[in-house]
């Protein structure tokens, strides 16, 4: 009960002080939102992109096209041969043989190129073998997924070998990259939080200077002092993270009439969504956190004056 | 029984400022002590020794059983919630009504509003202050705003009163009206320590400890004619 009530004055105390400065409060809300909207914004478009890009296989892929004369038996036969080079560079992977009447009925399934296949006369497309290999720990494992692609574009009948790889592990490096830049940025900006939180607190610690001397000279222990101040921080980082997520909400819903009409042009589906609910309470957690944090540190250098 | 024992308490500011040297005394449970002397004889660093506001830089220093020198931030504030202080300048908070610096006290002990109020508005009827809970500070006497610090002072009935130098600044009457009240919280058992210059309000003391250069120059009791 006692816990409840000390938090209870403590939460009005910070309250009251909140409300008799409100200008001060809404800028600081402000700076501090600022700070964070970039971070957010990176934190929701990655969080956007990644699916779409997980949705594409990072795994090595081998498409091996065959030459268009081939007779059928010897298109069959090459699949025991391509199997025997893969256990040869002791690699895993799954063959899966598509056959030209496969691809093409592939082909005319996709959006805007039914028309286009009709008009041909014949079939075009080569039997191929599309080898899904599991990823190479290391170097070595690399090296001899090379070594396999060039012995199956030896084997007779084998017109073009294709490492369909490369690009995905690209934009997965990219992506990595871009995480790595977020989290450091995210770091930089929880500095500027930090020291803005910090300052604010300061200021009211000397504001309240008097108060807080009074009270530690009538009984007041350090937490009892401390804790308004921490409502406080955590007050002001929850207003200035909510303000961001509804920045980068409002951010969101005037980019997506764009991103969807983009997107409708390559047949896909693709629009921003807002972060889940667990991902935003987090945040929002956090950036309370952040407050606290900037409050502990502020007052923790008060509490250090005698008296 | 002793409540307060210094025992070789020295005191020295930064600065090499001696305020008490080799300072020996005991306060018993229930004693109306003053402390006298000229200006920087040692007498607010006494009570700020006691209070815990200041620490001794050597001997011993007991109050209420415990050594000041082995308090902590932790202990000290719990030390305090046994004392009520009375200082010179008041130290109310200006942004609160009367009330609101009463019920401090109560409230940073984690009592409950409708307790806390209630015990200050008794603390506050006692001082003769009820009328004027709700109006700011600022708006008193400098003798009334005496009489809330000494309400505020007594309200968590505490063991032991500090007053240093209460009735400066107050008329005559004033001054008379906060010593007549420390003597009835007196005469209910607390001990009383009052820093004063003034010797006129001396009489009912228990003992009257005279400093001078930080060490005790003279002690009168009860039966000495004290301030005659």
């Amino acid at each position: 009960m006692k816990f409840f009530r000390e938090h209870g004055f403590a939460c009005r105390a910070a309250l009251a002080r909140i409300s008799a400065a409100p200008g001060s409060f809404i800028f600081n809300v402000l700076v501090i939102a600022l700070a964070l909207i970039l971070p957010l914004a990176g934190l929701t478009l990655l969080d956007n992109v990644r699916p779409v890009s997980q949705g594409i296989a990072v795994e090595p892929e081998i498409s091996v096209f065959l030459s268009t004369d081939i007779p059928g038996g010897r298109a069959q036969a090459l699949g025991d041969e391509i199997r025997g080079l893969i256990r040869r560079e002791q690699l895993e992977a799954k063959v899966e043989f598509i056959s030209r009447d496969k691809a093409l009925n592939s082909l005319k399934q996709r959006a805007g190129l039914g028309d286009v296949v009709a008009t041909l006369g014949n079939n075009p497309l080569p039997d191929a073998y599309v080898l899904k290999l599991a990823s190479a720990k290391d170097a070595a494992g690399a090296s001899r997924i090379e070594k396999l692609a060039a012995g199956i574009g030896k084997l007779s009948g084998v017109e073009v070998v294709q490492m369909d790889s490369a690009w995905v592990k690209r934009l997965a490096a990219l992506m990595t990259l871009a995480t790595t830049v977020l989290w450091l940025l995210a770091a930089t900006l929880c500095g500027v939080v930090l020291a803005v939180v910090f300052n604010t607190i300061r200021l009211q610690v000397l504001t309240q200077s008097e108060e807080f001397a009074v009270s530690r000279l009538l009984g007041a222990t350090d937490a009892f002092v401390s804790r308004p101040f921490y409502y406080t921080g955590a007050i002001l980082g929850l207003a200035a993270g909510a303000l961001a997520l509804a920045g980068v909400m409002l951010a969101m819903l005037l980019l997506n009439t764009s991103v969807t009409q983009l997107a409708a042009l390559y047949g896909s589906p693709f629009r921003l969504a807002p972060l889940p609910a667990s991902t935003t309470g987090m945040l929002l957690a956090g950036s309370a956190a952040l407050g606290v944090l900037g409050a502990a540190l502020s007052v923790r250098r008060s509490l250090r004056q005698p008296g | 029984m002793s409540i307060i024992s210094f025992s070789h308490v020295t005191k020295k500011y930064p600065g090499d400022v001696v305020a008490l040297t080799d300072l020996t005394l005991s306060i018993n449970e229930g004693e109306l002590v003053f402390l006298t002397g000229p200006s920087g004889a040692g007498k607010s660093t006494l009570l700020k020794l006691v209070a815990g506001i200041e620490r001794p830089t050597g001997g011993v220093l007991l109050v209420s059983g415990q050594d000041m020198r082995k308090l902590n931030r932790t202990t000290l504030p719990f030390l305090r919630r046994k004392l009520g202080l009375i200082l010179q300048q008041h130290r109310l908070l200006q942004d609160r009504n009367v009330l609101d610096n009463v019920m401090l006290p109560l409230v940073v002990t984690g009592a409950s509003p409708q307790e806390s109020r209630q015990r200050a508005m008794v603390a506050l009827e006692r001082v003769g202050l009820d009328a004027k809970a709700l109006a700011t500070p600022m708006s008193l006497s400098g003798g009334e705003q005496q009489r809330v610090s000494i309400a505020r002072a007594i309200v968590h009935k505490p063991r032991i009163i500090l007053a240093d130098e209460p009735t400066a600044n107050l008329d005559r009457a004033s001054a008379k009206g906060v010593i007549d009240m420390l003597h009835t919280f007196h005469s209910a058992g607390v001990t009383c320590i009052i820093s004063t210059h003034d010797e006129r309000l001396l009489q009912g003391a228990d003992r009257v400890f005279e400093l001078a250069r930080g060490k005790v120059a003279a002690v009168h009791d009860a039966e000495s004619e004290v301030g005659a």
